[in-house]
């Protein structure tokens, strides 16, 4: 391949992944309805098989191969809210889904599914005028409307998201829902461009991992892996005990989390993927945060997982930053994990004769 | 595939046609609510549980948690029993927990006065002077409490930890204690069931008013293979229906609860939901769970189509066995109906005797519905 055809070529995935994100940002999907996202990915996958859509809600698709079982998950929910009690005065109260905390959800613009919309306000008294004291039981939503109305469009237990436009800031890319709609966009663009596979894949688009890795829990019990690479966004940068990540310098490879630590096979799998792809990485080592690679590695007897994290920069209030080359290369990175054969059998191939040979 | 949906519609057609369905027996409530059973000690609740269904059940097992599982197949009796419970339909799990919040001896002092440590949720608030039932042998204390002419100002104010309350069961050495009683018994509330109007007076509603409903619908054949558990141990983290669920490998599931009501002397009508009295309470969301949307809307749908009234539990709050069982394997679709009670986790609770009528009513019609058009 000369140069140019390889920029050329280079050039059309950034693309891909690009008109990917932007479908898949501003769909609706809190934890647990993920309606409008499911069908934006299915909308980006066509073509490349039959999808199916689990008990918890996470999406499936098989793609048979030669090779050892993998499954490639990414979570696609974002974190949300849930409609408690409406008052009399026609706002609602509410408790939020997912990893936002309440002083970040302020302000934000919650959507609902048939595109109501209402506005993240809290409890001056409650909280202080300066807000300092901002907890979720003092924020509720303004509807804009009377008591009467709002009660038929906000129903107790309407579930919102907090809504999310795809933005450019420099080098970077700017959305409340990049956590974790820029891995999901970078597995259905890494599927996409993988013209070889060494695996059975299962890829899995992961429901309610904001409530605590869910869907990627019952997931990945139901798919029996023998090898896992689940994609996510990392926020880091902001705590004293990280390791230094630095944002346009690479995709993540995860050594530690909470809940998780790097499998060493998974682990030589990533660095021999990064190489062939020529994709620069860094390495996540973090004491909090976790992503759905916890739940994945502890499924079922246990699966070696690779952890692949996007950096970002959660920038405060509900903005999420990932440098633009970061999404690239993962998505480079992806592709050529699945291309590339694991060095040594899975563990569970590994593990059958010795067992045979202690009888 | 035609065939089972035709058997399905038949079977659903004919409950659809009999009011009511099955029937609330609250002779049930009465004596669950009587027994003991703090969390690992459910043994004397699922005596009495075990009694109630086993003329009516296929099959009735102890696993090793100690969860009561029974299937109930949903054919009409005889041969055709011996189908099997996966045999047409969806495979529906039923769950309501037998266990209750109490506490458990951990010491005996000298002379003679039990310390004890809560198993469970309770607040501490609510325990000085309380009678209670200690172990199985029959034993009753008090816990202790000094008169107020005894206490200084401050300690009148303050909520005595339940580390350091002390249980009284009247003995004054450690010798004549431990006759009566052992290490590691559990303590539960002294409180008798009664009724006045349409009030029901007594202690773990949380969830003996579920385990009452679930012996109340067994009662008859369902109208889809249905698998009913009372689990056990789920005050202290939901434990007995993870593994049950894990061993059911359910369809989908249905958890039944006591849960608790909002009335709130004080708040604005929109805080006090649900209320006892006033229907099947069903769950959107809580910390453990988002609900199955499409179970929930087929609960409510149902409810409306049978005219039971329904309110919604506060998202947000609690969490049920629901959520374990939503997780166990590759997943299972799960939603919670319950009955709104007044003073729950507390020595004695209130709830409305028509409520768990309509959830027996919600949950028979339910299964009807689900066994027509779940797939």
């Amino acid at each position: 391949m000369t140069s140019r055809a390889s920029r050329a070529s280079r050039a059309s995935r950034v693309s891909a992944v690009e008109s990917i994100l932007k479908a898949l940002v501003p769909a609706y999907g809190p934890p647990g309805r993920e309606i409008g996202v499911r069908a934006a990915l299915r909308a980006s996958l066509r073509g490349h098989g039959r999808l199916r859509e689990d008990a918890l809600g996470s999406l499936h698709l098989h793609l048979p191969g030669r090779g050892p079982r993998l499954l490639l998950a990414a979570a696609m929910d974002a974190p949300g809210l849930i409609v408690t009690r409406v008052e009399s005065n026609g706002n609602a109260r509410v408790e939020l889904l997912g990893g936002r905390s309440a002083a970040e959800a302020v302000g934000a613009m919650a959507l609902f599914p048939d595109g109501d919309r209402a506005l993240v306000a809290y409890d001056r008294v409650a909280a202080g005028k300066d807000g300092g004291g901002v907890e979720a039981s003092s924020l509720y939503l303004l509807t804009g409307l009377d008591k009467a109305t709002a009660t038929k469009r906000f129903p107790v237990g309407s579930v919102g998201m907090f809504e999310s436009k795809l933005d450019r800031l420099g080098d970077q890319w700017r959305a409340p829902s990049l956590d974790n709609r820029a891995g999901a966009a970078a597995v259905a663009a890494a599927l996409r461009q993988a013209k070889r596979r060494a695996y059975d894949l299962h890829v899995v688009f992961a429901a309610q991992s904001e409530l605590g890795s869910r869907g990627a829990l019952t997931s990945a019990f139901g798919v029996e892996p023998e090898l896992a690479v689940v994609v996510e966004v990392a926020h880091v940068g902001d705590g004293k005990d990280q390791s230094p990540v630095t944002l346009g310098e690479g995709p993540c490879v995860g050594l530690k989390e909470f809940g998780y630590v790097a499998h060493p096979r998974g682990l030589e799998l990533a660095r021999k993927a990064a190489k062939a792809a020529r994709v620069p990485i860094q390495y996540l080592v973090r004491e909090e945060g976790s992503t759905d690679a916890g739940a994945v590695r502890r499924a079922g007897a246990g699966v070696p997982t690779v952890l692949i994290a996007i950096p970002a920069r959660r920038s405060g209030g509900p903005d999420t930053l990932v440098h633009a080359r970061d999404l690239k290369r993962t998505v480079d990175l992806v592709a050529s994990l699945l291309a590339t054969p694991a060095a040594s059998p899975p563990a569970r191939r590994a593990k059958a004769p010795k067992r045979g040979g202690k009888r | 595939m035609k065939a089972k949906g035709r058997v399905a519609t038949k079977r659903g057609g004919a409950a659809f046609r009999r009011p009511g369905g099955a029937r609330f027996e609250e002779r049930f409530l009465e004596s669950f609510s009587n027994a003991d059973g703090p969390s690992g000690w459910e043994a004397p609740v699922r005596e009495l549980v075990v009694e109630a269904v086993r003329d009516h059940v296929d099959e009735l097992s102890v696993d090793a948690m100690g969860n009561l599982v029974a299937h109930v197949s949903p054919a009409r009796g005889g041969a055709k029993a011996a189908r099997g419970k996966r045999g047409r339909g969806p495979h529906v799990m039923l769950c309501a927990h037998m266990d209750e919040v109490g506490f458990m001896v951990t010491a005996v002092e000298k002379d003679g006065r039990l310390r004890i440590r809560k198993v469970g949720g309770i607040d501490p608030r609510i325990l000085l002077g309380q009678v209670v039932r200690v172990g199985t042998n029959g034993a009753r204390g008090v816990v202790g409490v000094l008169p107020a002419h005894l206490l200084t100002n401050a300690d009148m104010t303050k909520v005595t930890p339940i580390e350091d309350l002390f249980l009284d069961i009247g003995a004054s050495s450690r010798e004549e204690a431990l006759q009566a009683i052992s290490l590691g018994d559990l303590v539960a509330f002294d409180t008798t069931y009664e009724a006045w109007g349409t009030v029901r007076k007594g202690k773990a509603f949380d969830d003996r008013v579920g385990c009452a409903v679930l012996a109340s619908l067994v009662q008859r054949r369902p109208p889809v293979p249905l698998t009913a558990v009372w689990a056990v141990q789920e005050e202290i983290g939901l434990r007995g229906a993870a593994a049950a669920a894990r061993r059911v490998s359910p369809d989908l599931a249905i958890v039944l609860e006591g849960t608790a009501s909002g009335e709130t002397p004080g708040a604005s009508p929109e805080e006090m939901q649900p209320r006892m009295g006033g229907g099947p309470t069903l769950t959107v969301q809580d910390r453990s769970l988002m609900a199955d949307a499409r179970l929930v809307e087929l609960l409510e749908r149902t409810a409306k189509r049978w005219k039971i009234p329904t309110q919604w539990k506060r998202p947000g709050v609690g969490g049920t066995d629901a959520g374990r069982i939503a997780l166990s394997g590759a997943g299972v679709p799960a939603a919670v109906v319950s009955v709104a009670c007044r003073y729950i986790h507390a020595p004695a609770a209130y709830l409305d005797i028509r409520d768990p009528q309509r959830v027996v009513d919600l949950v028979w019609h339910a299964l009807g519905a689900i066994g027509k058009e779940w797939t």
